[in-house]
């Protein structure tokens, strides 16, 4: 492949092969003094770079003219919660979770191997497994929740 | 949220201490100067950190999340080194760790006003409006681009990084700076024309 087919199919070279990433040097002032006199010359020469360059540099004039909004300090004071206040609830968690389910299934085992009559069972069985079931409803929501919501992690 | 963005924030009582003394007086458990470090950096961490998310509460979360991580990171910390580009990095490390970790919240997370009226008290109020409007969506536009152009963007145009710091920063050879920088730049170029309403 030539020279020339190379520079065609380069969209970040204009319409006289020059390459235009050295605009972006050159506004930079990153270039070395020759590349440089080369992107000056050819810019007194080419209309489509001086554009060009014309509007990396407003675009780059308007972002660094910006100010942005900054926090107050009552908003700084406001600390994340410590890394070890994080680890010692979700240890919490973890064993109240451990502690009810096996409390549970003691629980469930002690009723299917007690003599009590079948209804009471039946009646014991659907009220544990409604709040359980409830319970589960409200933890799903609750980690879908915590994986699209906007403020999770703010400390407020 | 009212403070001007390049104030210092010395809190030095007028005897400027430098980095180095700071660092070393805070290594050793010394409070007072560990708060003085926070108070000198603390506003640059969130403005990085805000460019990246374009959200206040991300922002402000991580700029804190930084500063918590780098007093625990002070003692590895050499201190011949300039604090600002350490603690600039671990601010980027956050942001690319929360782009990645909630993709779907990034994608739903609507347009914040981030940016304050324009500093130039020359502009009268209706230029002032407008310039404020083009800044507003320059910004969108810039967090709208792949996440290593907007990057690039915020270091050069905004952070006003040199090619060789973002070389190291990024860990990418200095030739692939100008050029990734200019795709950037295209890429913003070609949004900014695609839904023209005012040129800057």
């Amino acid at each position: 492949m030539n020279d020339s087919r190379q520079k065609a199919g380069d969209p970040h070279r204009c319409g006289r092969g020059f390459r235009q990433d050295l605009l972006s040097g050159y506004l930079d002032g990153e270039l070395t003094q020759g590349d440089a006199q080369k992107v000056r010359l050819h810019l007194e020469d080419c209309a489509e770079c001086r554009r060009l360059y014309d509007e990396l540099r407003d675009l780059q004039g308007l972002a660094r003219s910006t100010v942005f909004r900054m926090p107050t300090d009552d908003q700084w004071r406001e600390m994340p919660v410590g890394g070890a206040s994080r680890i010692a609830r979700g240890l919490g968690w973890l064993f109240l979770m451990v502690w009810a389910v096996l409390v549970t299934g003691f629980a469930g085992w002690q009723l299917l191997v007690s003599p009590q009559n079948l209804f009471l069972k039946v009646l014991l069985f659907a009220g544990v497994a409604g709040l359980a079931l409830v319970f589960l409803s409200a933890l799903l929501d609750r980690l879908r929740h915590r994986r699209t919501d906007r403020y999770d992690g703010v400390q407020k | 949220m009212s403070r001007d963005q390049h104030a210092p924030e010395t809190g030095d009582r007028g005897v400027e201490s430098s980095d180095a003394q700071l660092v070393a007086r805070a290594g050793h458990g010394d409070a007072e100067a560990g708060n003085l470090l926070a108070l000198r950096y603390r506003q640059a961490a969130y403005l990085l950190a805000l460019q990246l998310t374009r959200h206040p509460d991300d922002a402000l979360d991580i700029a804190q999340e930084a500063l918590l991580r780098f007093f625990r990171t002070l003692a590895r910390f050499d201190r011949r080194r300039p604090v600002r580009p350490w603690l600039m990095q671990i601010v980027r490390n956050l942001v690319r760790d929360r782009g990645r970790r909630r993709k779907v919240r990034r994608e739903d997370a609507p347009a914040v006003d981030v940016i304050g009226e324009p500093a130039d008290l020359e502009l009268d109020p209706e230029a002032r409006t407008v310039q404020h409007e083009l800044q507003e969506r320059l910004w969108r536009l810039v967090g709208e681009l792949p996440p290593p152009c907007g990057e690039i963007l915020v270091l050069r145009d905004y952070q006003g990084l040199t090619y060789q710091e973002i070389a190291a920063d990024l860990g990418i050879p200095l030739g692939t700076v100008m050029s990734r920088l200019h795709k950037a730049r295209a890429l913003l170029r070609a949004a900014w024309h695609h839904a023209p309403e005012e040129r800057p």
